[in-house]
């Protein structure tokens, strides 16, 4: 069986620095693979040429057999590819309810969306999802005024409701406490098999809650890739963390 | 107050206005007056379709005025084509064609015979050098401020080329001595009322039909745009078709504008396509309330009233733009939602007052993962 | 021959013109990212001011020059404390309160001077004509080019070589950073601002004598200098540069074929299609900006 997401050999660059120098990364239908590594690592670059959100210079991204490497990032969303990315960003001005009906995107098309554009948009599943992520309340507040933690939880949603094949986050617990952290990773556990992650991250404990196979990043290529307990034991990941007090520590 | 309230009387809102000006003609027997009025009206129009594509999609275009420009003239061309001879010359040219020495009439003017093309026209020349320009701009992934400049050069541009082509345009006096539109057996004379209804039916159907818009779908994508178009591509959007669609039906409801404008100045002119006009069109719809079709509309309205209420000399024009200028820097900095937002800030601080009174309850953000079942999967995606 | 180093020599008259006009708007745009829709009210206050000094005191149009410089840049800093400090997180509506100063520099002046078209006398020694490689060149627009040669070279050493040019670079990659190293980045932003307010007085005072003064001549002066940096981007002075000599030499050549209305529309058509292909500019080299 064909992998969901292959990249080959993708390479990266800022005007000259490499972000990402050769990278070659795996994907399978319903797994949820955790991508971590030290900083400037090239992580979330990765995620970027995956989204079409940075070109990459030379390599191939496949997803589906589809060569999506130079496509424009609404095309490739339409594949099925989410993102949810570092900086929080929800529509500060929408209300949440609002919000998540954007993120509600079978249908694309503006003419469609003008005349019969509230078919599809369940108001019952948008309740429900609102009422997952603990917003209910706060429906008809807007994105700026939720706090940190709500905008987590709202972004989760968002990427919830647009229902993607593949989802990329990148760093979901930022800022979140231990509690919320071991709520995110129970959502996580139960979008994977119908959903495909990849999640960057560097909270551990979390990675070590949600995580099958784990791929480590280091100057923008896979160090190496395996089970929370080979990584931890592989003395090349020790020394590329050196200085942070090993992966635990990270 | 909750949400559905306030659609309910935002809606109460809208129709006691579209109810006012309807009858207003009622009220008032000075023709004169009644032609003034017209014209705030038809500006209303013009600062409401501003605000689709401002206020709700977050494109600034400075030069609407050439929309508004072009429809006038389409207009004025049907108009000026049915003048009684004398005004038009031999073998029916207009009259400035006649002075510039122009033999037979251009082939661009030959459809404006017909008022079923010239109407058509008017909203669709506007409507079509929006997607044109739209294409250009918006498949370039242009930003916001980019797109103000080059809509500000495209209205220098087109101002320029109307004066320019003096012999087909009429020039800098524009097109002038027309004769009365007659329609369907009704005379929409400048001064009557039958025309004041149909600039005020025009506005009625702006603003509800622009406000049916708004709630739908579409009108949501818009706004979600205006807050951050790179975030809506990854749901998978297609952006740019949405900025066209809200700047090109901008350029439409401009170009009716200045069709029905014509009907009222009874003539055309290349200030209706100049920047000072542009301007105002901005300074209006700031004023009123950029992000509200209707707050744009009274913007329009109570600007244009005030200024036409206090004088008409060329000395206190240039003092009221003046200050018009200070107001509008004003409203930039310290009520960027314009004026209608003073409502919004009222039924702030009034919920605030109420809630005060029923005591605060705030609530920790918790996720309810036993209470609820993820959906199954969902159809194919749909393009 | 003639005839083509003649448009050469126009086609180089009208850049180093749309230059002069230019770096101001460049660099306050390149460096504090802001809009400023009253570039063309500046250049328009420049002339005036040389007309006012002329018609007051008698003065050279040389030693009007200089005054128009520092009397411009003093509305520009005022502007830039007063209105457009507060605005920096909002670039759509920095151009809203800019555009709304110029109409307000506009109608003061209209109301104050009058709307009649105003003269400025060019300086005697300027008037005759030039003959150069076997073409008569107006020794004014040679002036002309030589002073903007000039301004260009003392901007350049400004922004490179001064202690206030080493903290402008710097606030431009990175104001808060730069704030962190020390830097008090609103006195620089203030500065600039002024500076390239001043560039602007500088052209209106020099473009003055040959094109006739008028209150509303600043829009259409602004969007010519905004299509320069549309085409030139904003990260370098040589982007500017190229592109003001491309411009100008194309709208020479078009004017010379057509006629001055229709080398601006085509112009303008021509920088459309560029922006759609290449939004940053032709000129660019692609920059993280802070």
């Amino acid at each position: 069986m064909t992998a969901l997401l292959e990249m080959r050999d993708v390479h990266v660059s800022f005007s000259g620095f490499q972000a990402v120098a050769g990278l070659n990364l795996t994907v399978e239908q319903g797994e949820l693979r955790c991508l971590i590594g030290p900083n400037g690592a090239g992580k979330t670059t990765a995620l970027d040429a995956i989204c079409g959100k940075a070109r990459a210079a030379a390599g191939e991204i496949l997803y589906r057999n589809h060569d999506i490497t130079r496509w424009q990032e609404y095309l490739i969303a339409r594949l099925g590819i989410g993102r949810k990315f570092q900086v929080p960003s929800v529509f500060k001005d929408l209300t949440v309810r609002e919000n998540l009906r954007v993120a509600y995107c079978k249908k694309l098309g503006v003419f469609h969306n003008l005349v019969r554009g509230h078919n599809g948009d369940s108001v019952d599943g948008l309740e429900k999802l609102a009422e997952l992520v603990g917003l209910k309340d706060e429906l008809h507040r807007p994105a700026r005024r939720l706090s940190h933690g709500q905008t987590q939880w709202l972004e989760a949603a968002l990427l919830v409701a647009q229902d993607a094949d593949l989802i990329l986050m990148d760093e979901p617990t930022a800022g979140m406490t231990s509690a919320e952290t071991h709520k995110t990773a129970e959502l996580f556990n139960r979008l994977k098999g119908r959903h495909t992650l990849i999640v960057v991250e560097h909270d551990m404990g979390f990675v070590r809650e949600i995580g099958d196979t784990i791929s480590v990043m280091h100057q923008g290529r896979i160090l190496a890739e395996g089970k929370i307990a080979e990584i931890e034991q592989n003395p090349e990941v020790k020394r590329a963390y050196l200085g942070s007090g090993g992966i635990s520590g990270a | 107050m909750k949400p559905s309230n306030y659609a309910r009387w935002r809606l109460a809102g809208y129709l006691l206005f579209c109810v006012v000006i309807m009858i207003f003609p009622l009220i008032l027997n000075n023709d004169y007056l009644l032609n003034k009025y017209m014209r705030y009206l038809v500006f209303g129009i013009l600062s409401a379709a501003l605000s689709f594509s401002w206020g709700y999609t977050g494109i600034l275009n400075l030069g609407q005025a050439v929309s508004f420009g072009l429809g006038s003239y389409a207009m004025a061309m049907a108009l000026k084509l049915r003048t009684i001879p004398i005004q038009t010359g031999a073998k029916g040219l207009p009259d400035f064609m006649v002075w510039n020495n122009v033999k037979t009439l251009p082939w661009f003017w030959e459809p404006f015979h017909s008022y079923a093309f010239a109407i058509f026209a008017g909203v669709a020349a506007p409507m079509l050098l929006a997607l044109l320009l739209g294409w250009f701009m918006f498949r370039g992934r242009i930003t916001g401020v980019f797109v103000a400049i080059i809509t500000l050069a495209m209205l220098v541009v087109v101002n320029l080329l109307i004066i320019d082509q003096q012999k087909y345009t009429g020039g800098f006096n524009g097109i002038t001595d027309l004769t009365t539109l007659k329609l369907f057996g009704i005379t929409f004379d400048a001064y009557s009322s039958n025309t004041y209804y149909l600039i005020a039916g025009t506005l009625c159907v702006v603003l509800l039909g622009g406000l049916a818009i708004t709630q739908t779908k579409t009108g949501l994508i818009l706004q979600a745009i205006r807050d951050d178009e790179n975030r809506v591509r990854y749901f998978g959007y297609d952006v740019a078709a949405y900025q066209n669609f809200a700047f090109t039906v901008s350029a439409g409801i401009a170009g009716l504008a200045g069709m029905l404008y014509t009907l009222v100045m009874e003539f055309a002119s290349p200030t209706f396509l100049a920047v000072p006009l542009s301007l105002s069109i901005v300074i209006w719809c700031a004023v009123g309330g950029r992000g509200s079709l209707i707050g744009a509309a009274l913007g329009a309205i109570l600007v244009t009233g005030v200024q036409g209420n206090l004088s008409e000399s060329p000395t206190f024009l240039d003092t009221w733009m003046l200050v018009m200028g200070a107001i509008f820097i004003a409203v930039v900095l310290f009520l960027p939602k314009g004026l209608i937002s003073l409502i919004d800030i009222a039924v702030e601080a009034l919920n605030r007052r109420r809630n005060r009174a029923h005591g605060g309850q705030s609530k920790r953000p918790t996720m309810n993962m036993n209470d609820v079942a993820l959906q199954g999967s969902k159809p194919m995606r749909e393009v | 021959m003639a005839d083509t180093l003649n448009q050469v020599f126009t086609g180089l008259s009208i850049a180093s013109i749309l230059l002069l006009v230019s770096l101001g708007l460049a660099i306050i745009y390149g460096t504090m990212g802001v809009i400023n829709l009253a570039h063309g009210e500046f250049v328009m206050l420049g002339a005036y001011s040389v007309w006012f000094l002329q018609k007051t005191f008698g003065l050279n149009l040389l030693i009007c020059v200089v005054f128009a410089f520092f009397m411009v840049a003093g509305v520009g800093w005022l502007i830039e404390r007063l209105i457009v400090q507060h605005l920096y997180k909002r670039p759509l509506d920095t151009i809203l309160a800019t555009w709304g100063v110029g109409v307000i520099l506009q109608q003061s002046i209209r109301l104050s001077a009058g709307a009649k078209l105003r003269y400025i006398k060019m300086p005697n020694w300027l008037t005759k004509a030039v003959p150069l490689f076997g073409v008569d060149v107006s020794a004014y627009r040679i002036f002309i080019f030589a002073l903007t040669v000039a301004l260009l070279a003392f901007t350049y050493f400004l922004i490179t070589r001064t202690r206030y040019g080493f903290r402008l670079r710097a606030v431009t990659q990175n104001a808060e950073v730069a704030r962190c190293f020390g830097i008090n980045a609103a006195r620089v932003y203030g500065l600039t601002f002024a500076y390239g307010a001043g560039l602007a007085g500088v052209a209106g005072a020099l473009i003055g004598p040959l094109k006739s003064v008028a209150p509303d001549m600043g829009t259409s002066i602004v969007v010519d200098a905004f299509m320069v940096v549309v085409v030139g981007g904003v990260s370098s002075l040589l982007g500017t540069v190229a592109s003001a000599g491309l411009l100008g030499e194309l709208s020479g050549l078009l004017a010379y074929l057509y006629n001055d209305t229709l080398a601006k529309a085509l112009v303008f058509f021509g920088v459309v299609i560029l922006i759609r292909f290449r939004p940053e500019g032709m000129f660019t080299v692609r920059v993280r900006r802070g």
